[in-house]
């Protein structure tokens, strides 16, 4: 799917165009974008570094969190 | 997207990780105001007053023509206007990395983590993610019109919200009946808020008003404020802060990419009818604290559906009309359809997909290695962390990381967007007329030797749809549409000139 950030990159930095430009031909290969809905692994996360991540976090952190309304 | 001008306004919570009583989120918001734009120079600073609370230094305009600053104690980014949503997911996640290479600049990585969710669970504030939509002054911005979108922003959040352990207590200024019946109010609100352990969205707890001009009390489902931020006359700007602020990118898409379908269908007459609710806010609240995830409403009617069947009426309507209107048009209903669907077979199903289902994957998947109970507080402290943009220690980060999150961007594109505008909007022209400015040097905000007639008349004026460099006619970029790109290099021109 086009991003106009994908003509910079493309190396077409200094060019400057008035009207919204076609996109490029899309990144292909794993990792690269819109590769279209799928259902991810949701077995468990405990095999991965995910519950190392987790495991981490201050158990207390909510407690210090003290933000003021905003908007 | 097809006729579609898009922004999205974040406000970011800094979560201090330490005791240190001299350190408070208001004061590291400025230190990273002062790096972003003083050290780095990433954009220039404004030099004026834009409000009684927004003083010279208060925030900037940013290289890729976004605007980062504090509001109300919060480092809020405002994106550059997109007219793509794959240009928005990018400038949304470049305002997160901004922010943290500030933080990991200063040396304050380890003492601040910078969290882009909307509740605080201890104090029950809220902070924002506003939605824009740049409509044509012609949208029936009337309790008829507006009343056609009410069904589906009650329903959307189903894919657009992003969890959150527990609810509110009270909104500011709020008693609920509950509160006020005979009981006890502790004990009332305990009964209450033990009553939802999980919720889809964060911020249906503070919204009481379904049409409202004002953000800051009484928020609205819609908030109908005219401020278009340009031409008056051609343009207004749909502004939402109902919506929660999304780490996953497929979420950000399908927020802002329905709601503009939505839009369109009201623009050209097609919306679904007959879908109203007598109290569209308890409805709101309601479909988010569901714990069945069932999410049945009744209609004005009297008839029962469901959120799902609601999105799918939305969906239907979008789709006969719409479908090969453009590629990003057709990714929209694609994906809108694909996750109604999906959400059907249960929350599993859209996991790295919406965040609510994501966070509640997680925090089940925890609480059953770790033998917790829900009131447990490392849960909430999970709940703040699945938030957190930084990529080495976010758990929504962590799960792009093992493959569980799709990405619709690519760190190479959020690195460019970082620092450079949207090129077809006309974030290209005020980006050139920042840069501009940016390679000038300027005397310090405080300078007392600056003579009196610069600091009365501030060397440059940026604002959305309007700027001026001192001693320059004023330059006014009406249209968001346009780029502005020859009138902004002539103006850069004429004042280097002088």
């Amino acid at each position: 799917m086009k991003s106009t950030f994908d003509y910079i990159r493309a190396g077409e930095s200094l060019e400057r165009k008035e009207q919204p430009v076609d996109p490029l031909s899309r990144p292909s290969g794993p990792g690269n974008r819109d590769q279209g809905p799928k259902r991810p692994e949701t077995d468990s996360p405990s095999r991965d570094n995910l519950m190392k991540r987790m495991r981490k976090v201050d158990p207390k952190q909510a407690e210090k969190y003290r933000q003021r309304t905003g908007e | 997207m097809h006729n579609r001008i898009f922004g999205i306004e974040t406000e970011y919570g800094l979560l201090i990780k330490a005791e240190q009583p001299d350190v408070s989120p208001s004061w590291i918001a400025r230190r990273i105001i002062e790096h972003l734009f003083g050290q780095k120079k990433h954009g220039v600073i404004d030099r004026h007053y834009r409000g009684h609370d927004e003083p010279p230094g208060n925030g900037g305009f940013l290289l890729n023509a976004g605007r980062m600053y504090v509001d109300m104690g919060h480092l809020e980014y405002a994106s550059p206007e997109c007219h793509s949503l794959w240009d928005l997911v990018a400038v949304d996640r470049a305002g997160d990395l901004l922010l943290q290479d500030c933080l990991e600049d200063l040396g304050l990585s380890e003492l601040v983590s910078i969290i882009k969710n909307n509740v605080d669970h201890e104090t029950d504030a809220t902070f924002g993610c506003h939605e824009n939509y740049l409509v044509s002054r012609d949208f029936p911005f009337t309790y008829q019109g507006l009343g056609l979108l009410m069904p589906f922003l009650v329903t959307r959040q189903v894919f657009t919200g992003a969890g959150r352990i527990g609810r509110a207590r009270s909104v500011e200024g709020w008693i609920g009946l509950d509160d006020i019946e005979g009981r006890g109010m502790a004990r009332s609100r305990r009964s209450t808020e033990d009553a939802v352990i999980y919720q889809i969205s964060q911020r249906p707890d503070y919204i009481v008003n379904d049409f409202f001009e004002w953000v800051q009390h009484n928020r609205a489902i819609v908030n109908t404020r005219d401020e278009p931020l340009a031409d008056p006359e051609r343009f207004r700007r749909l502004h939402l802060l109902m919506g929660d602020s999304n780490m996953a990118e497929e979420a950000t898409l399908l927020k802002m990419g329905t709601t503009g379908l939505v839009l369109q269908l009201i623009e050209e007459g097609h919306a679904p009818e007959g879908l109203d609710f007598d109290d569209p806010v308890q409805t709101l609240r309601a479909i988010s604290r569901d714990p069945q995830q069932q999410w049945m409403v009744t209609l004005s009617t009297g008839k029962t559906l469901s959120a799902l069947d609601i999105q799918e009426q939305f969906w239907e309507a979008a789709a006969k009309r719409y479908a090969g209107q453009d590629e990003e048009t057709d990714w929209v209903l694609s994906h809108w359809e694909s996750v109604v669907k999906d959400l059907r077979k249960g929350y599993q199903a859209v996991v790295g997909r919406v965040d609510w289902a994501s966070k509640l994957w997680l925090l089940e998947n925890f609480r059953e290695a770790e033998k917790l109970e829900w009131d447990d507080p490392w849960l909430k402290s999970l709940d703040l962390e699945y938030h957190n943009v930084d990529p080495q220690a976010g758990l929504y980060h962590g799960m792009v990381e093992e493959g569980h999150a799709p990405r619709f961007t690519t760190n190479d594109l959020v690195d460019l967007a970082k620092h450079h505008p949207p090129r077809n909007t006309r974030a290209f022209g005020r980006a050139e007329v920042i840069r501009h400015l940016a390679n000038k040097p300027w005397p310090d905000l405080d300078d007392e030797h600056e003579d009196w007639q610069h600091r009365r008349i501030p060397p440059y004026v940026i604002n959305w749809s309007v700027l001026q460099i001192r001693g320059n006619l004023v330059f006014v970029m009406a249209d968001p549409f346009r780029t502005y790109v020859q009138e902004s290099q002539d103006y850069c021109a004429e004042a280097a000139s002088r």
